[in-house]
């Protein structure tokens, strides 16, 4: 009986230790999906190895509803201990995050050795707030330019020098036409916010701004806009380079399509299709030669009072580790890592990715030529609010001036409380 | 037992008042333990919700910050909401366009398989074909129409294109992605309301067809004055889940259209989930969500009083 009971103790005691002695739990969520997720996968899996003191329950694959559950874990006083957040939707999720320098267990930064001086400087204050940090940067992605090469061949095109001004662009566009092909399709698969990304695009490149600096009003309502606006509309309609409702994405991997601006997430896609296929910059079409783009970074939910500090740690050495470590995230997911370190990583630097588009986003995002998304506590729906009339005029229900006076009222009524 | 029932009682007439009423109350008892499990979940995922979202539209709910009791105002803003009106106004055509296609189309898949039923092999193939769509889940759906209806590579643009006419973008079209929307759900939700008609012709009894045909009436007449007025019950039933289903359609135009274009196809869920999921103004999005029940029980009831609940065969 004695030894039953020594043998009950004894396994009680190891479970003890493993349960709460050196095993710490923590959730990792974040809105990745199809190869995003597979690299965050790759990456968590890499650290599980190497920390097992740390078990790391990852969650993906949420796009839609990211954020709202996001919120809601943390209302319920269960939210992960590490997350993503795009970082123009920080203003609108900061009561939901824990300010990284001033936690309750004290600076995590410090404590969990993450050295600013890594990150691009604007892309690390991007993650301030009120004097705080919230966010450490995981990468930047946008758009570029795709082009197939076996068309611009077909049109009598140089296939090694995709057009970078306006007037190289129109004559390759007018080119690929004559040829037989859609010549260019400016908006991925065309839903209305891609619609409006190539009109920011357009509209950036002439140096117009979104909104006053104070978030009073909106500002695109003007010459450039409408401009910006006129060229997206002509592309489907007046210009014949694609059709209204085309979808960019299939046309260009049905060898169908000369050029398309799309996001690095893209080339798994292109890949896998077979086309022959080239990346450039979004070519310098009226003055600035911007492109659209985000950037992810990772952030702790608000945590419910009395977490352990050991669990605070353990998500910043998961964080630290992943921001390091992210030359498998470019590699896999195409996003370009935010740590300078990561992007001297020897693999990446000789992968397939790098070689062939990788480096050309790098460039752009170095040169500073990646415009972030607006940051505002209703950014959502000022965007929903623009994207709405864009379309309209693309699919020519509304004329652009009509399209661009629409949004600005809209925009107006939100940013005075409607 | 020798031609008596099993009782568990004694015979009432030799029981005093107090037991008779102890029987009643506990035959009552048994009814409700019967009910129970389900007024239970009906409880737990049904009422307390519906009670917690009514709750919720009179608050601008924020739990970090501090929610703040605001009375009607949600409301008052929906109605005030350009967005709102026009997510209402396309429900309301979406469920004219979904509903009456919906019940005509099954009663005539029902009618040919009825008329099919002497061929017991091509029925089944028929039913199985017809119904077919509706195991299919709310995503395949959109995405095949997507894809049937895309301008560069679907089917019904190649058909178009087959006869020299020329083909709308029909989910680009603001005058077109509505009914292309609708024409999907149709399509989706037209085999099972197929199979509760089919169910209905059934039973109704096959001498009054006899009667009917020697007293020389005609087939529209058969139609009018035996089938349908016996119908009644499968159709009200599938009037109700009709409306219900186009009024709170939601999949197929988030995953066809997002709304689009512009907000020709932003139906109230659709408003309701940008609301909840996009902008977290959870006390609108409830207050649009207590508007959306209000008009579909509006709807419902309205189906109930012209259509009456009974049959005229009971």
């Amino acid at each position: 009986m004695k030894k039953f009971l020594g043998v009950l103790v004894g396994i009680a005691v190891s479970w003890w230790l493993v349960s709460f002695g050196q095993v710490v739990e923590i959730e990792f969520n974040t809105l990745f999906h199809e190869a995003d997720a597979k690299a965050m996968e790759n990456i968590v899996n890499l650290f599980q190895s190497l920390h097992p003191e740390i078990k790391v329950r990852l969650v993906q694959g949420r796009w839609a509803q990211y954020y709202a559950e996001l919120r809601l874990s943390v209302i319920a006083g269960n939210p992960p201990q590490l997350g993503i957040c795009h970082v123009n939707r920080l203003v609108e999720m900061v009561d939901y995050l824990t300010p990284l320098d001033a936690s309750p267990v004290g600076n995590l930064l410090e404590l969990g050795g993450i050295d600013p001086a890594l990150f691009p400087e604007a892309t690390w204050k991007a993650g301030q707030m009120g004097g705080h940090q919230y966010l450490i940067p995981l990468d930047t992605h946008g758009w570029g330019l795709w082009y197939n090469k076996d068309i611009f061949a077909a049109a009598g095109l140089d296939p090694d020098k995709p057009p970078q001004t306006y007037d190289e662009f129109v004559a390759a566009c007018e080119a690929i036409k004559k040829a037989g092909y859609y010549a260019f399709h400016p908006a991925e698969d065309a839903l209305p916010r891609k619609l409006r990304r190539a009109w920011e695009i357009f509209y950036y490149q002439m140096g117009g701004e979104l909104f006053d600096p104070a978030f009073t009003h909106a500002t695109f309502n003007n010459e450039k806009g409408l401009k910006a606006l006129e060229f997206l509309v002509n592309i489907f309609n007046a210009y014949g380079w694609n059709v209204v409702g085309g979808n960019g994405y299939a046309q260009f991997t049905a060898g169908k399509l000369g050029m398309l601006f799309a996001g690095n997430w893209f080339y798994p896609t292109v890949k896998q299709s077979g086309v022959n296929f080239g990346y450039a910059p979004v070519p310098n079409l009226f003055g600035i030669p911007y492109t659209w783009g985000a950037s992810h970074q990772l952030c702790i939910p608000l945590q419910p009072a009395g977490t352990p500090r050991e669990v605070y740690l353990a998500a910043m050495k998961l964080a630290r580790f992943i921001t390091e470590n992210a030359y498998l995230w470019t590699m896999t997911g195409g996003h370009i890592a935010a740590n300078s370190k990561a992007l001297e990583d020897p693999r990446l630097l000789a992968s397939d990715y790098w070689k062939e588009s990788g480096h050309i986003l790098n460039d752009m995002i170095q040169k500073g030529l990646v415009r972030f998304p607006i940051n505002h506590p209703r950014g959502s729906e000022l965007e929903n609010a623009i994207e709405t009339y864009i379309e309209l005029a693309v699919v020519g229900q509304i004329s652009p001036a009509e399209a661009l006076a629409k949004a600005e009222a809209e925009c107006n009524r939100i940013l005075q409380g409607g | 037992m020798g031609g008596q029932e099993r009782c568990f009682f004694p015979a009432p007439n030799v029981l005093p008042m107090k037991h008779l009423l102890s029987k009643r109350f506990r035959q009552e008892i048994e009814g409700l333990l019967f009910v129970l499990p389900y007024l239970l979940l009906w409880g737990t995922f049904v009422l307390w919700p519906l009670g917690y979202g009514v709750y919720l539209s009179l608050f601008d709910w924020h739990p970090i910050r501090g929610s703040k009791f605001v009375g009607l105002t949600n409301y008052i803003a929906l109605f005030k909401d350009v967005r709102f009106l026009n997510a209402l106004s396309n429900s309301f055509k979406f469920a004219a366009m979904v509903v009456p296609l919906v019940l005509i189309i099954a009663f005539l898949f029902a009618l040919l398989l009825w008329g099919w039923k002497g061929n017991r092999r091509l029925s089944s193939f028929a039913q199985a074909v017809f119904f077919f769509p509706y195991l299919l889940t709310v995503s395949v759906i959109a995405i095949t129409w997507r894809w049937l209806l895309d301008p560069d590579f679907g089917f019904v643009t190649f058909i178009f294109k087959y006869f020299r006419i020329p083909a709308p973008t029909f989910l680009s079209d603001p005058f077109w992605a509505l009914p292309a929307v609708a024409l999907a759900t149709v399509w989706w939700l037209s085999g099972y309301r197929m199979v509760v008609f089919q169910a209905a012709l059934g039973d109704i009894p096959q001498e009054l067809f006899e009667v009917a045909i020697l007293d020389g009436a005609h087939l529209n007449q058969i139609l009018f004055r035996v089938i349908l007025p016996l119908m009644k019950p499968a159709i009200l039933f599938s009037l109700v889940l009709t409306t219900i289903s186009a009024f709170r359609t939601f999949g197929q135009v988030l995953m066809m259209t997002e709304g689009g274009p512009g907000r020709a196809t932003e139906v109230l869920a659709l408003y309701i989930y940008w609301n909840a999921f996009e902008y977290f103004r959870i006390g609108r999005a409830a207050a649009a969500g207590v508007v959306m029940l209000f008009f579909t029980l509006l709807l419902t009831l309205l189906g109930v009083k012209i259509l009456g609940l009974r049959s005229e065969l009971y």
